[in-house]
């Protein structure tokens, strides 16, 4: 037989190697995307503190009610998420689907009212007169950059967590998907908490007046 | 340790007492704002306490503490590299801030 020949007679499996990591070549892949979101994540981060001491005149304008609180309110909601996200993960190992799903459609509820509490902070804030280049205090006019764009980009990752959530669930429990599945999103879920763990402190509570 | 042992990390009691402790941090965060520190010093102290509710995250919520230590080993240091090099703006941000203020 032919090198060709043994090649294709073993298919894959006379292709593959074990993977030095011990998991999925998907989780693998999520880790990976993890880990550069996180360093986007951190590069914004840095901008914002990079624009906030190039400011003498930086405001500090958010007060504990409503802003920070409506902030505390916020994390507990997303942490919560990631509890539910947990339970959801276990109930899929244990291959109890409809606790999976159930857990699963808790996270992306808790998840949608994260997005429903910040897009109506968001509304408050403009209503006030904050734009991405105006601030109604008179103070540096990059406080609404900086806000906007990385609770924006926060945000953003929350709605696509959410709808790969609805996706997820769905999936799940039509057999579509498996329990590894499940758990590479939840990796993305809690990273997304991960994400605000940082963005709390250093965009809400170092800006409070 | 067997892949499978390594992979299967604690039960729900035990990631409800991690939430419990991630929320007492928060709270500690919120306590520290209005302790009418100086900004660096606060900075610095939530600072501490974010990369500690991290390292909680990424270790138990996302199981990496569970999984081969290859995987913590390739993916940590490439983060904390560019975190790194980031870390180098700071003197440009003092400078800009300084000629603000001569322009003022």
């Amino acid at each position: 037989m032919s090198e060709l020949e043994i090649t294709a007679g073993a298919g894959h499996a006379g292709l593959m190697e074990e993977s030095p990591y011990g998991i999925p070549s998907g989780k693998l892949a999520m880790w990976c995307f993890v880990i550069s979101d996180a360093v986007t994540f951190s590069a914004v981060l840095f901008a914002y503190g990079y624009l906030r001491i190039g400011s003498p005149d930086w405001s500090t304008p958010f007060q504990f009610s409503p802003t920070i609180l409506n902030g505390i309110v916020m994390t507990f909601i997303l942490l919560s998420s990631s509890l539910t996200m947990l339970a959801a993960v276990e109930a899929a190992k244990g291959r109890r689907k409809s606790a999976c799903f159930g857990w699963l459609c808790a996270t992306t509820l808790l998840g949608a009212l994260f997005a429903v509490l910040h897009l109506r902070e968001w509304g408050r804030m403009i209503d006030e007169g904050w734009r991405l280049f105006q601030n109604p205090t008179g103070g540096s006019v990059h406080f609404g950059a900086a806000f906007f764009s990385v609770t924006g980009l926060h945000l953003l990752h929350v709605i696509g967590g959410v709808c790969a959530l609805s996706v997820i669930a769905l999936g799940y429990r039509r057999d579509r998907y498996n329990p590894i599945d499940v758990e590479i999103t939840g990796i993305y879920w809690h990273f997304v908490d991960l994400v605000w763990m940082f963005v709390f402190p250093l965009l809400y509570l170092m800006n409070a007046s | 340790m067997s892949d499978q042992e390594s992979a299967h990390g604690p039960g729900m009691s035990f990631f409800v007492a991690v939430w419990v402790a991630l929320m007492c941090i928060v709270g500690i965060e919120v306590f520290l704002t209005y302790r009418h520190m100086p900004p660096r010093q606060l900075l610095l102290w939530l600072l501490i306490l974010a990369f500690i509710e991290a390292g909680i995250a990424v270790s138990y919520f996302m199981h990496l503490k569970y999984e081969r230590s290859a995987l913590a080993w390739s993916l940590i240091p490439a983060v904390v590299f560019v975190v790194f090099m980031l870390d180098h703006v700071w003197p440009d941000a003092f400078r800009l801030a300084s000629l603000r203020l001569l322009s003022q």
